[in-house]
């Protein structure tokens, strides 16, 4: 397995949070060179040569995104989503704490590829520490003139924000980002329009991941043809994958796209425990349909993860070894989105909450196979009716789960009907008064 | 709508339909129809929340809502595929697992969309075997609305109608998920002018009226449209009647007047109708008192005692007369009494010429004009509170179509923090501001030439001669020439910056439509304040431009229709010229009591509560040797003073019409049967005029009348009920009544200009006072439980400089006085109000600032309460 890496090289380097440190190991070697040898043109081009595709999980070519907004004199605006909330993804939280500075330079990168004139970094709220960091590295650049008016004295004005979100993993979809960004209520809009000729504050708008955007610097110093040369045809680079769940050593690594899994859950992470199997694992976050042991030898990219019938998303792996019941795994799941959904759309809003209640009825012994062919169904309402991905953030997942483990649910629910006599038992129906 | 029509395809049919029309909307023309919830084009922008309008499009993998995607030509939709209704089911599934199983004990069933689209577009049964989610249910969301919240579906209709639409901001959507519900940002009650919409807007039960809570069900109720009377704005609105009860108002949805918007007066005022304290048999003063009597012996009480008065009667004519009435008691005072003494104005005198012009189709524009009026001036009103329907209008142009706002009057209006531009004149110095942005507005011209010409206008067009001139043109440069800017700024009390501003945003504009408000015209110098209108109105050129005009706002209801039956001293009906010098205006009738006026006839008016100086019409009324009213409740006129009373029909009885202020005739249609004694008031005056000699037999309904007066009168020639029916019509757009009202309106010309008047500044302890009217202080809502709580109590607005300066404190209670007269209020300082000027309402039952008014805006003392020497 190769360790050539991109955004890992000087991780552990001691004060790279500082801008004179990030400077001297090549920092903003990258803004300097677009800024001042390159046209906005030619930034683009690059950018879509590399062939980058977004690290947040949609996997969108990031340079044809930002050749969508329209050229001319209007306002423009560039949104960094570091909103990570996705279960099992810490990957950018890392790079923003540890690499502050490669960030800033890929935002203003891009801002300068998409012709904004004001970037913000939408940064969740949980990432208090995070946020100062980047905070911090924000004052230093303005300090240098990387940031700020006439950046550099290309001519190119562009400021920086850092914003912090409340708490809303909904403030993650791009269009509710932001929506809570111009300090609404963090709903997601219908689109189209998108955000790269409607977005933020109705103009055209790019709206990038933290990874994505820490990239750009080194494509631009180093070349489109240099960033092909890691990874597949298809999914060029690098890719930083979390990997978390029952394994010897979770973290975060940075691997070359289309490395068989195989190599990251049992290579780098040492896979799981001694004398336990992998019973099922998650290739991009919780969102993602769960893949088995037959899986494990795939290569690990977007195509290969989308042929198997999962998908790549943030390229995070959550591992689940044989002795953690799936029905423990679907819940822990269904209530994380039924506690996200931000209620706008009706299947997604009924949908998880319907789903959290079947599944701890099931667990509570309170359930039949009928509830299963009932909670498989209304996974299969889910899917494709909704405003945003949210709803079927759930529904792939859990469906996915009861496709692969049936057996598995069927028995645990015959299991839970007999711990808890319900044969024998009337079942209590609260009134409505005795419910908080 | 656009005019390109495409061709796309639904269900396999072919159909036409504008381009980017809405597919939701589109596939009805071709006779197919999608369930939807949350989408309201009222309402702005789409959502696409629901989801229950998804259908498939081909080329397109998911399914899309339709209710947010645009037609295009070539289009392949189908609604009738088993993706698109396993959707449908799933959609309707979701909505009820939390929804509860209310039907039985909520007021919507049988009306219910929820209801509705369940039975035709629902799997049948539900799955679900959980507990639903809670909520403590029904709260008052405000003393009017109550919220179910385990009803709510969260179609965000009520919370985009509070931000998007009424603007008032107070309703959003808290928490978040299944345990998202709606509330007041802050948590208490929802109060807002248009808080019942709400109520029509939500498709289920979880908003309701808790004045209709557990009424009736709808196959207990009919239906009956008319108009609401209540305000100038005229809604249509439809009446629900069980057992000839009114228990309910709604709207009519006439896009053309209201938009389908309701204020909560208008919703909920008609509890009036059914008050126990309604006038419902004839009253004659019997030894001191007033006591019911015969119709016989009320109408001859009447007969006698006018007709002993003579032509030394004069009338005064509330704002709910409707046309017919107003018509038949200016053909009893001029033709059987022998007086021109008929008044259905607050204000001063009122020019021939000025009302003419004012009424003149060139210069007009209609409510729908508002939405596409590039710039609209708003002068001297203050529509929420005095035609509200049209302060939704306005903040739908400003916020969808871009228009700017100027707001020029003399005291802080709701429309101000979206005005672009945002003038404060004195009190009583329209006129000089009006001269002052005549001033500006040629400033911005070329100089010499007084017109401002509209970029794409044709001269023809309007009432201009070949060389583009209109009369009097000279002489209003002439004016304009002596006097300066910064002169008429100064007289004005505003800065020439602000004039200058509004006047660039008058002219950058392609059309413009000046809102105004009749109390322009009111107090001394009234009459050459409203020819200075037309003068603003002809230099802004507003007769050349399509979708240009103005728009009055009168004090009163059907204000523009009893000035054109021909309730004016000065002008017959049509604004025809009269036989003989003009008769009094009301304040002048009020002066001569005793003297050349002995009898009063107050049809539908309270002229010490209503009308300024009523202190004076107290002693008037005292005065004269006989006072007969038509009133639906014993106001003190009446109660004091009336020898006759005739019970007043409500609007819930009435047949007849009025006419809109942009001019629409409509018509007021009987709902229910008249209690008591109460007969059809179009009926009375007949009686009366038969009595005093008309010969009025042939009129055998109020149809009969209007044909009268259509006969009579050019505006309304040729028009009658069936042609104005459900929607009514501008007699503007009548190709006959255009042609008539020709000879009769003559040319537009201007005025002849006179020196603006001045009005004095407050010494210390002083204020300027102007009155303000309040949605809330009409004498109907006294007799409306469920509006009892928003009647305002008297306060003092006046700016915190001011209030320092008196020593008062917000809360402070203080007396105010002039001539005599004293009224108290609550201290509440405002920094929107201009320093030296005090607002009061008008028109209160009690601490009423009408009694301080005299005509000009009066100098008063304030005092704190209990401390006066």
């Amino acid at each position: 397995m190769s360790d050539r890496g991109i955004l890992f090289t000087h991780i552990d380097e001691p004060g790279l949070q500082r801008l004179d440190v990030y400077e001297r190991l090549g920092g903003y070697r990258g803004l300097r060179k677009a800024l001042t040898a390159m046209s906005q043109d030619e930034v683009l081009k690059e950018l879509e040569a590399s062939g980058l595709r977004g690290r947040g999980g949609a996997g969108f070519s990031m340079g044809k995104k930002a050749s969508f907004l329209p050229h001319g004199g209007i306002e423009k605006y560039l949104c960094c989503n570091a909103d990570e909330s996705e279960p099992g993804t810490f990957k950018d939280r890392e790079l923003m704490h540890k690499h502050p500075h490669q960030l800033v330079e890929g935002v203003l990168i891009g801002a300068f590829a998409a012709g904004a004139s004001h970037a913000f970094i939408y940064i969740r709220g949980e990432y208090e520490e995070e946020a100062n960091i980047l905070d911090a590295a924000v004052s230093e650049a303005y300090e240098r003139g990387y940031a700020g008016e006439n950046i550099l004295g290309s001519g190119f004005s562009c400021s920086l924000v850092v914003h912090r979100g409340a708490g809303a993993y909904i403030c993650g979809e791009e269009t509710a980002l932001l929506d809570s960004l111009e300090g609404k209520r963090g709903n997601p809009r219908l689109k189209p329009p998108f955000p790269a000729n409607q977005g933020l504050y109705n103009g055209p708008t790019l709206i990038n991941n933290v990874e994505t955007l820490s990239n750009t610097p080194h494509i631009i110093v180093n070349g489109a043809d240099w960033f092909r040369s890691f990874g597949t045809e298809k999914s060029p680079g690098t890719k930083i994958v979390s990997v978390s769940g029952n394994v010897k050593r979770p973290g975060n690594y940075e691997i070359e796209l289309g490395i068989p899994a195989r190599d990251i859950i049992y290579g780098l992470a040492g896979g799981p425990h001694p004398g336990r199997r992998v019973k099922a694992w998650f290739p991009g976050g919780s969102s993602s349909p769960v893949l088995t042991e037959e899986h494990l030898d795939l290569p690990f990219d977007f195509e290969s993860m989308q042929q198997a019938g999962s998908m790549l998303g943030t390229a995070s792996i959550i591992v689940v070894d044989e002795n953690v019941p799936i029905v423990e795994v679907a819940l822990r799941l269904a209530e994380f989105y039924r506690h996200e959904s931000c209620g706008k759309c009706v299947p997604c809003r009924e949908g998880t909450n319907w789903t959290v209640k079947m599944l701890e009825r099931i667990d509570a012994g309170d359930a039949t196979p009928m509830d299963l062919d009932v909670m498989a169904s209304v996974q299969a309402n889910i899917i494709g009716n909704c405003l945003c991905v949210l709803g079927d953030s759930m529904a792939m997942p859990v469906g996915s789960m009861i496709k692969r483990f049936r057996p598995e649910f069927e028995a645990h629910m015959e299991r839970a009907r007999i711990a808890a006599g319900a044969l024998t038992e009337e079942l209590h129906v609260p009134l409505p008064s005795e419910v908080a | 709508m656009s005019d390109n029509w495409i061709t796309f395809t639904v269900d396999g049919r072919e159909v036409r339909a504008p381009a980017d029309e809405l597919l939701l909307d589109a596939v009805k023309r071709g006779d197919v129809e999608v369930p939807f919830f949350c989408y309201e084009p009222k309402l702005g922008a789409p959502v696409g929340a629901c989801r229950m309008c998804l259908v498939e499009i081909e080329g397109i993998p998911k399914l899309q809502t339709s209710c947010s995607t645009p037609v295009k030509d070539g289009m392949v939709v189908y609604t009738q595929t088993n993706r698109v209704k396993e959707a449908q089911n799933a959609v309707v599934e979701f909505l009820l697992v939390n929804h509860p199983l209310d039907c039985p004990v909520c007021d919507k069933g049988g009306e219910c969309p929820l209801q509705d689209i369940s039975f035709g577009w629902g799997p049948g049964r539900s799955r679900f075997h959980d507990q639903k989610r809670n909520f403590p249910k029904p709260i008052a969301l405000s003393p009017l609305v109550a919220i179910d919240r385990e009803r709510c579906i969260l179609c965000y209709r009520c919370v985009r109608f509070s931000q998007e639409v009424a603007e008032d901001y107070q309703l959003a959507f808290l928490e978040r998920a299944d345990h998202t519900f709606v509330g007041t940002f802050d948590g208490r009650p929802y109060i807002a002018p248009f808080a019942g919409n709400i109520i029509e807007l939500c498709p289920v039960g979880a908003l309701t009226s808790t004045s209709y809570r557990f009424r009736a069900r709808p196959w207990d109720i009919v239906d009956a449209g008319s108009i609401c009377t209540l305000c100038p704005s005229q809604c249509n609105i439809s009446f629900t009647i069980r057992d000839e009860r009114v228990e309910r108002v709604l709207a009519r949805d006439n896009e053309a007047v209201d938009d389908g918007w309701l204020c909560d007066k208008g919703r909920w005022g008609y509890q009036a109708v059914n008050s126990g304290d309604r006038v419902v048999a004839p009253l004659v003063r019997d030894g001191g008192r007033l006591r019911p009597a015969t119709w016989e012996r009320a109408l001859d009480a009447a007969v006698n005692g006018l007709r002993t008065a003579g032509a030394a009667s004069a009338a005064v004519v509330g704002g709910q007369t409707t046309n017919e009435e107003g018509y038949l008691v200016q053909r009893i005072f001029r033709e059987a009494l022998g007086s021109h003494n008929v008044d259905s104005r607050t204000g001063g005198p009122l020019d021939k010429h000025t009302a003419r012009l004012l009424s003149h189709p060139g210069l007009a524009a209609a409510v729908p004009d508002i939405d596409s009026a590039k710039c609209v001036l708003v002068l001297e009103t203050d529509p929420i509170n005095e035609a509200p329907i049209i302060d939704l209008r306005l903040r739908k142009a400003v916020r969808r179509f871009g228009c700017r706002l100027v707001v020029a009057a003399s005291g802080p209006t709701a429309l101000d923090a979206g005005a672009a531009e945002r003038i404060t004149f004195a009190p009583g110095t329209g006129e000089a501001f009006m001269r002052a942005l005549q001033k500006a507005l040629l400033k911005v011209d070329a100089p010499g030439d007084v017109r401002h010409e509209q970029p794409d206008a044709d001269p023809a067009e309007g009432d201009a001669d070949e060389a583009g001139v209109i009369g009097g043109q000279a002489q209003l440069a002439a004016f304009l020439a002596e006097h300066s800017l910064e002169r008429l700024a100064e007289i004005a009390e505003v800065e020439v910056d602000d004039l200058e501003e509004a006047a660039a945003l008058l002219t950058a504009a392609e059309n413009v439509v000046v809102i105004w408000g009749e109390r322009l015209g009111h107090g001394e110098g009234g009459a050459t304040a409203l020819g200075a209108l037309g003068d603003l109105a002809l230099v802004l050129g507003l007769d050349a431009g399509e979708g240009s005009g103005l728009i009055e706002i009168p004090t009163a209801t059907n204000g523009r229709g009893l000035r054109e039956a021909g309730c004016t001293p000065g002008l017959g009906p049509g604004l025809t010229d009269i036989e003989g010098p003009p008769g009094m205006t009301a304040a002048e009738a009020r002066d001569a009591a005793g003297g050349d006026v002995k009898a009063y006839y107050l049809l539908h008016s309270d002229p010490i509560r209503e009308l300024p100086e009523g202190e004076r019409w107290d002693e008037a009324l005292g005065a004269a040797s006989f006072v007969v009213a038509h009133e639906q409740f014993l106001g003190a006129s009446a109660e004091r003073h009336a020898d006759v009373v005739f019970p007043a029909e409500s609007y819930a009885e009435k047949e007849g019409t009025v006419t809109h202020p942009d001019g629409r005739l409509q018509r007021v249609r009987p709902a229910i049967g008249h209690p008591g004694e109460v007969r059809a008031e179009w009926q009375v005056l007949i009686d009366l005029g038969i009595r005093l000699g008309l010969a009025l037999e042939h009129h055998v309904s109020a149809g009969a009348v209007l044909a009268e007066l259509a006969e009579r009168s050019p505006l309304h020639r040729g028009v009658t009920l069936d042609e104005i029916g459900g929607r009514g019509v501008r007699w503007q757009e009548r190709d006959q009544s255009r042609s008539a009202a020709k000879d009769v309106l003559g040319p537009l010309l201007f005025s002849d200009p006179a020196e603006p008047r001045t009005v004095p500044r407050p010494s210390d302890g002083e204020l300027r006072l102007q009155t303000r009217p309040d949605l809330w202080t009409s004498r109907e809502l006294e007799h409306a439980p469920s509006l009892d709580f928003l009647r305002p109590r008297q306060e003092l607005v006046l700016h915190p400089a001011d209030a320092e300066r008196l020593g008062l404190a917000r809360g402070d209670l203080v007396r105010i006085s002039s001539n005599g007269n004293a009224i108290e209020a609550e201290v509440a300082p405002r920094a929107s109000v201009k320093e030296g000027t005090g607002h009061l309402i008008e028109g209160t039952a009690e601490q009423n600032a009408n009694a301080l008014s005299n005509g000009l805006p009066p100098v008063v003392k304030v005092t704190k309460a209990g401390t006066e020497r």
